[in-house]
């Protein structure tokens, strides 16, 4: 991370290391690190979420509907805009706990691999979007609301805030409750943490619920920051999220990773970001660097972890 | 003593899960049928399997990947990657073969496997993660070093257009309109006939079979799982390869972001087909089935009154329909 600062800053002294700059950076960074967050839940038990950014659609796509009226139009009318928004954001991230419930469902009860399950509810979800909004976007959003995706306080951005605030909690979740420990548990061995007495079924399916509602938080900061909502608005989310994740040391097998981790993999990833659009990379270009940063990351890891391997095997023998 | 035979038997049959599709194909034709007698011509199912055979192609090629306890999302980008890339080079160099553009499409697709292949089975990546990284790379390379401009039906090589509207035999209806059996279709049987024997009757086939139902197991019994994993990715990637070349004859046209983000209809149809994701279960004919109830499925939501936009969400909750019947069943075979 240090290396891709001093690379950037040394490269691009002008346009880098500038307050705007490190501004954008900072309101670009909650969108996805959220869906990161939510992502590396699903990783931590071995699992993996995919319909993160359809959740973060279909959420942002509720919301939309109540802020602009077409949903509960009376709510405007007595009670004012403030109430509007909160139901909207209520509404979001009801919708995103029951999308996570209905994957929970299906991986801890049904038992349907997380891959499969998720690669469906991801197209249902984003089904659902497109059918409500027959594929065009909606916009307008009253002014108020705007403030939460692009808004400041003391000059730091308002999502950073609530991004910190976010990474936070869940940096409680996981590390000073039960269901964190016993997550992690879960995800380095289901069998064992079955016998060991944790109700398995009821840690996924809080897993995926707290998964699809840091997708719903992505989503209200989301359509807020660029006033409107369309099906299929960030899907190339979807393999940054990964990205993010791994860089940060996730474990996609399960057990391993740590908030901390995530939090660095997506400062790296934003400093990369800014300065590729400063270098005006096309988009295509800047997939293949992602894809090929995937990839760079596993074969190290794949490496690093046959070393560490290596020791052990000569003792048992 | 023989009706007991029989009941077992029969039990035996219904508890395929291709038994089940088949009779779904069936209700469901009859009841397309009795809404517009003409879905049943030969006619129109010429043309189905037509319109649906590099869809087909595609599915055998993820069904293999399935079976070996993978997954594969890169291959809509290795099918484009190989057809666009055939164009390109038909275009520059002159020459006017289907054949030609055949081999160049299956070489892109061999070797974009491989590198799949490599990264699964070398370097242990999980497949998800891998396939994913590769999608976006080799799409991205495409669009980058290749280029974006599409090329229209006036100026793709006419092999193209001639291989598209190539029919192995053709048939005059009683009024007078003509209709053949394309040769799409044949590919695509003989791929499925050939994968089929692959499966069924080599050590190979088996062994994919085998590391899908358990790694460590086949490794032990002395397979070497690399390299069947390796095959497996190379498999796929020419497989990929051959769908691009039909997709691009059927359709007239070659643009370069066609194709990608369609993965899970060309997923739906093989899971659908009873293959588990975990691997080692799974059949042709389920994969074919699978493909002929999407098939119909897409012609015929608009005939039913739903508009285009409903596609994705049938697609999705057919996937998770099926995933979601095979794990429980999986789950009761096995007694829990």
């Amino acid at each position: 991370m240090v290396g891709a600062f001093v690379v950037m800053s040394v490269f691009l002294p002008g346009k880098f290391l500038t307050l705007s700059n490190f501004q954008s950076m900072s309101s670009q960074i909650p969108e996805f690190g959220l869906l990161a967050i939510a992502i590396m839940l699903a990783m931590l038990t071995g699992g993996i979420d995919l319909s993160v950014i359809s959740i973060a659609n279909l959420a942002g796509v509720g919301a939309a509907l109540i802020l602009t009226g077409s949903l509960f139009p009376q709510l405007g009318g007595g009670y004012g805009e403030i109430l509007v928004i909160i139901v909207a954001i209520l509404f979001a991230l009801v919708i995103s706990l029951l999308c996570g419930l209905v994957n929970g469902f299906l991986i801890a009860y049904i038992e349907a691999p997380a891959i499969l399950a998720t690669l469906g509810t991801m197209s249902i979800f984003s089904g659902i979007a497109i059918v409500i909004t027959r594929g065009y976007g909606i916009t307008g959003f009253p002014e108020s609301f705007l403030f939460i995706g692009n808004g400041t306080i003391f000059s730091i951005p308002m999502p950073l805030i609530i991004f910190i605030f976010c990474v936070l909690i869940m940096a409680l979740i996981l590390n000073k409750t039960s269901f964190g420990f016993n997550l992690y548990m879960l995800g380095s061995n289901p069998i064992a943490s079955r016998f060991s007495g944790i109700n398995n079924r009821g840690i996924l399916v809080r897993t995926y619920m707290l998964s699809g509602f840091y997708a719903g938080l992505a989503s209200i900061i989301m359509i807020s920051r660029v006033n409107s909502i369309r099906p299929g608005y960030g899907s190339a989310y979807l393999l940054q999220a990964i990205l993010v994740c791994v860089l940060g040391g996730v474990d996609p097998s399960g057990g391993y990773g740590n908030i901390s981790g995530l939090v660095i993999g997506i400062i790296m990833l934003q400093i990369l970001q800014s300065g590729f659009n400063i270098l005006a990379f096309s988009p295509f270009s800047k997939n293949v660097i992602w894809g090929l940063m995937l990839i760079l990351v596993m074969v190290l890891n794949f490496y690093s972890s046959s070393f560490s391997k290596r020791p052990k095997k000569l003792k048992i023998q | 003593m023989m009706t007991n035979n029989k009941n077992i038997q029969i039990q035996k049959i219904f508890s395929q899960s291709e038994v089940y599709l088949l009779l779904i194909i069936i209700i469901y034709s009859v009841f397309v049928a009795f809404l517009n007698p003409s879905f049943l011509s030969l006619g129109n199912l010429f043309n189905l399997s037509k319109s649906s055979a590099s869809m087909g192609i595609l599915a055998i090629g993820v069904f293999v990947v399935l079976l070996s306890g993978g997954i594969d999302i890169s291959f809509t980008a290795i099918a484009i990657s190989g057809e666009y890339i055939a164009v390109n080079v038909l275009l520059a160099s002159g020459v006017d073969n289907i054949f030609f553009a055949f081999l160049i499409s299956c070489l892109v697709g061999v070797s974009l496997g491989a590198i799949n292949g490599l990264l699964v089975s070398y370097f242990k990546i999980p497949t998800l993660i891998a396939t994913l990284g590769t999608l976006n790379i080799f799409h991205g390379l495409l669009l980058t070093v290749v280029g974006t401009k599409a090329i229209n039906s006036a100026q793709l090589p006419d092999c193209f257009k001639a291989f598209g509207a190539t029919n192995v035999f053709t048939l005059t209806g009683s009024d007078g309109v003509r209709y053949g059996l394309s040769v799409f279709t044949v590919m695509f049987i003989v791929i499925a006939l050939l994968t089929w024997l692959i499966l069924k009757y080599t050590m190979l086939g088996r062994g994919i079979y085998a590391i899908g139902g358990d790694v460590e197991a086949a490794e032990r019994a002395g397979l070497n799982v690399s390299r069947i994993k390796f095959f497996v990715y190379c498999y796929a990637g020419i497989l990929a390869g051959i769908a691009g070349i039909i997709h691009v004859s059927l359709i007239r046209y070659s643009n370069p972001t066609y194709l990608v983000g369609t993965e899970l209809s060309v997923i739906a149809p093989v899971v659908l087909g009873g293959t588990r994701i975990t691997g080692g279960v799974g059949t042709v004919i389920g994969t074919i089935l699978g493909v002929a109830i999407i098939t119909l499925l897409n012609n015929s939501l608009i005939l039913i009154g739903l508009s285009s936009f409903w596609q994705e969400f049938f697609t999705g909750l057919i996937v998770a329909i099926s995933v979601s019947l095979s794990s429980y069943q999986s789950r009761k075979s096995m007694g829990i």
